[in-house]
C-alpha cells in the first residue's frame, strides 16, 4: 500500500509542480524580481552593491538573512550560494515546487488513509481544499504573503506561528468535518480560531520603497496558485490512486 | 458513511497505520525542507517557492 500511495503522491506532486511552477514564473517570479530591484536599491550603501555587474550576480545580495556569521572578521561573508538569474533560478523554483508538491501530496494522501477514505478525485479534491485552508489561507490571515524588502517580525517566530496555526487549522478541520459530534465542533472552532485571537508575530510597519500595489497583487496571486497547487494534488492524486490500483490488479 | 470508507479492516489495518506514517513522515520532511530549512544554499534554491507559497522566509 505504501507504494501504491507513494506512486500516487509522485505522480500527484509531478502534475501539480508542472502546474504551479508555470502559474509562479508568470505571476509572482516577476514580482519577486521586481521587489529584489527595490530591496537592492535600499540597501545600496553596501559597496559590494554598487557596481552593476555585482548587482546582476547578486540579484539577491541585498538580504540581511539574520545567518551572518558575527565572528568573522572585517564584516566580509563569504556570500552564500544561490541558483544564477534566469534560467537556472527558474529550474530551482521549479524543483522546489516539485518537492514540495511531492510533500504535500504525500501528507494528503497519509491523511486520506488515516481518515479511512478511498480517495478518488472527488475525496482527493475535498481533502485539498482542507489542506490549502489549513497551509495556505489560515497562514495568510496572519502572515501575509510577502514579497523580499517587506519588513516582517523575527523569522522564527513567524515560523512557529505558520506551523501552529497550520496544524491548528488542520486538526480543527477534522474535528468538525469528519467527527462531526457537537462536542467536537465546538473544539474545532475554538481550534481554528486561537491561532488568531493569539494573533501573529507583529509585523514592522516602518516603511517600505516598494509599491504597496506589487504587495497586493502578489499577496493574492500567491493564494491564488496555492489554491490551483492543492487543488491539482487532490484530484491527481485521486486519479493517480486508482490509476495505480488497476494496472496492479491487471498484473495480479 | 460505511459506504465510501476503504473497507480495509483486520488483517490490513497494520498495512495501514505504516503506510500513514511513512507517508506522513516522508511528506513532513519534504516540506520541511523546501519551506523551512535553515540551510542558505536550500534557502535560496528555494527561494522563490517559498515567497510564491508563503512560507516564511528571512
Amino acid at each position: 500500500m505504501i507504494i501504491r500511495l507513494v506512486s500516487a503522491a509522485l505522480v500527484a506532486g509531478f502534475l501539480a509542480a508542472v502546474v504551479a511552477t508555470g502559474l509562479q514564473l508568470a505571476l509572482t517570479s516577476p514580482l519577486i524580481i521586481a521587489a529584489e530591484r527595490y530591496e537592492t536599491q535600499a540597501s545600496a550603501a553596501e559597496p559590494a552593491l554598487l557596481s552593476p555587474a555585482s548587482l546582476i550576480v547578486r540579484v539577491h545580495g541585498g538580504h540581511d538573512h539574520g545567518t551572518r556569521d558575527p565572528s568573522v572578521a572585517g564584516g566580509e561573508v563569504a556570500p552564500d550560494w544561490q541558483p544564477g538569474p534566469g534560467l537556472p533560478r527558474m529550474a530551482f523554483t521549479a524543483l522546489a515546487t516539485l518537492v514540495g508538491g511531492v510533500g504535500y501530496a504525500l501528507l494528503l494522501g497519509a491523511v486520506l488513509l488515516a481518515c479511512n477514505r478511498e480517495p478518488n478525485p472527488e475525496t482527493g479534491l475535498r481533502f485539498a481544499i482542507g489542506g490549502f485552508l489549513a497551509v495556505a489561507l489560515a497562514p495568510a490571515l496572519g502572515l501575509a504573503p510577502e514579497l523580499p524588502g517587506m519588513e516582517a517580525a523575527p523569522l522564527a517566530d513567524r515560523q512557529f506561528w505558520w506551523v501552529m496555526t497550520a496544524a491548528a487549522t488542520a486538526m480543527g478541520l477534522y474535528l468538525i468535518v469528519i467527527r462531526r459530534a457537537p462536542i467536537t465542533i465546538a473544539g474545532g472552532i475554538v481550534l481554528l480560531v486561537a491561532p488568531h485571537l493569539a494573533g501573529a508575530p507583529e509585523a514592522s510597519h516602518a516603511a517600505s520603497n516598494l509599491p504597496a500595489s506589487y504587495a497586493a497583487q502578489f499577496a493574492a496571486r500567491s493564494l491564488g496558485i496555492a489554491f490551483v497547487f492543492w487543488a491539482v494534488i487532490g484530484l491527481a492524486y485521486g486519479w493517480a490512486w486508482g490509476l495505480f490500483g488497476r494496472s496492479r490488479a491487471v498484473h495480479a | 458513511m460505511s459506504t465510501n470508507t476503504l473497507v480495509l479492516t483486520g488483517t490490513r489495518t497494520n498495512e495501514r497505520l505504516g503506510a500513514v506514517l511513512v507517508a506522513a513522515f516522508l511528506g513532513l520532511g519534504l516540506v520541511f525542507m523546501v519551506g523551512f530549512a535553515p540551510a542558505m544554499a536550500l534557502h535560496n534554491a528555494a527561494h522563490d517557492f517559498r515567497h510564491s507559497q508563503n512560507f516564511p522566509c528571512h
